[in-house]
């Protein structure tokens, strides 16, 4: 599992946050982003030394000093049920991604067969460009997806 | 990260830059070497005492700070007594 889908999954839930510098932060996550800066509530921060402590409604800490954060350990099953369930959602519905996508017989070519009479519809007379008609151009991805 | 895919579900040494040492099991990295350790227990040596393990649950420790990881032999360490074990504690590392 990777980090951050840890760290989301905690989103709401009670962790600690030490900085690089030894000033650790318990609250409640309330988001975190790409880069693991996080923001939390009900915040209570203790000094490096450990010998004082302040309380605050909602901070934002960047991530890039954070040392390390402490989490619940049910998350870590949470956020594996999370993953699979996503996973299992990404097979249904991705089923038929990366076929050929062949196309159907008549359809796609670049325009219709000659009719007679009708000379002078748009570029080419009749008989020129509608040769092709009917075979099809559908190259990798061009079809409708095969569910 | 290729290197790390070995450790997956085992046993992990975790030396952080303070020198403090965290054991546990690995459960998931990235590119950055950001790791997710299960039953954590950081192993706090001193040099006139045994090891004192203190439990910390579930970590996740970003890679800045990372000095080294090393798997553990389960067997091997679970035979050591570290109740018996002393030595001085790694320094921090100055960067």
């Amino acid at each position: 599992m990777l980090p951050l889908a840890l760290l989301s999954a905690a989103q709401g839930k009670p962790m600690l946050v030490e900085l690089k510098n030894g000033v650790t932060f318990n609250g409640h996550l309330v988001d975190c982003d790409n880069f693991m800066n996080v923001t939390l509530r009900e915040v209570y921060q203790t000094s490096a030394d450990g010998e004082r402590f302040w309380k605050m409604k909602e901070m934002f800490i960047k991530g890039n000093v954070i040392k390390y954060f402490r989490i619940a350990d049910a998350i870590l099953d949470q956020a594996a049920e999370e993953q699979e369930k996503n996973r299992a959602l990404g097979r249904q519905r991705g089923g038929g991604r990366g076929g050929r996508g062949g196309g159907m017989p008549g359809r796609g070519g670049r325009g219709g067969p000659p009719r007679g009479g009708q000379a002078g519809r748009g570029r080419g007379g009749p008989g020129m460009r509608g040769a092709r008609g009917g075979a099809g151009a559908g190259g990798p991805g061009a079809g409708p997806r095969q569910a | 990260m290729a290197a790390l895919d070995g450790f997956r579900d085992q046993l992990v040494q975790v030396v952080l830059y303070d020198g403090r040492v965290i054991v546990g099991k690995l459960k998931g990295n990235d590119n950055f070497c950001n790791l997710i350790l299960s039953d954590s227990v950081e192993r706090e040596y001193s040099s006139d005492k045994g090891v004192e393990m203190i439990p910390l649950g579930l970590y996740m420790i970003k890679g800045d700070n990372i000095a080294l990881i090393g798997q553990v032999d389960e067997d091997k360490d679970g035979s050591l007594d570290y109740s018996e074990v002393m030595a001085e504690p790694l320094a921090e590392i100055r960067y």
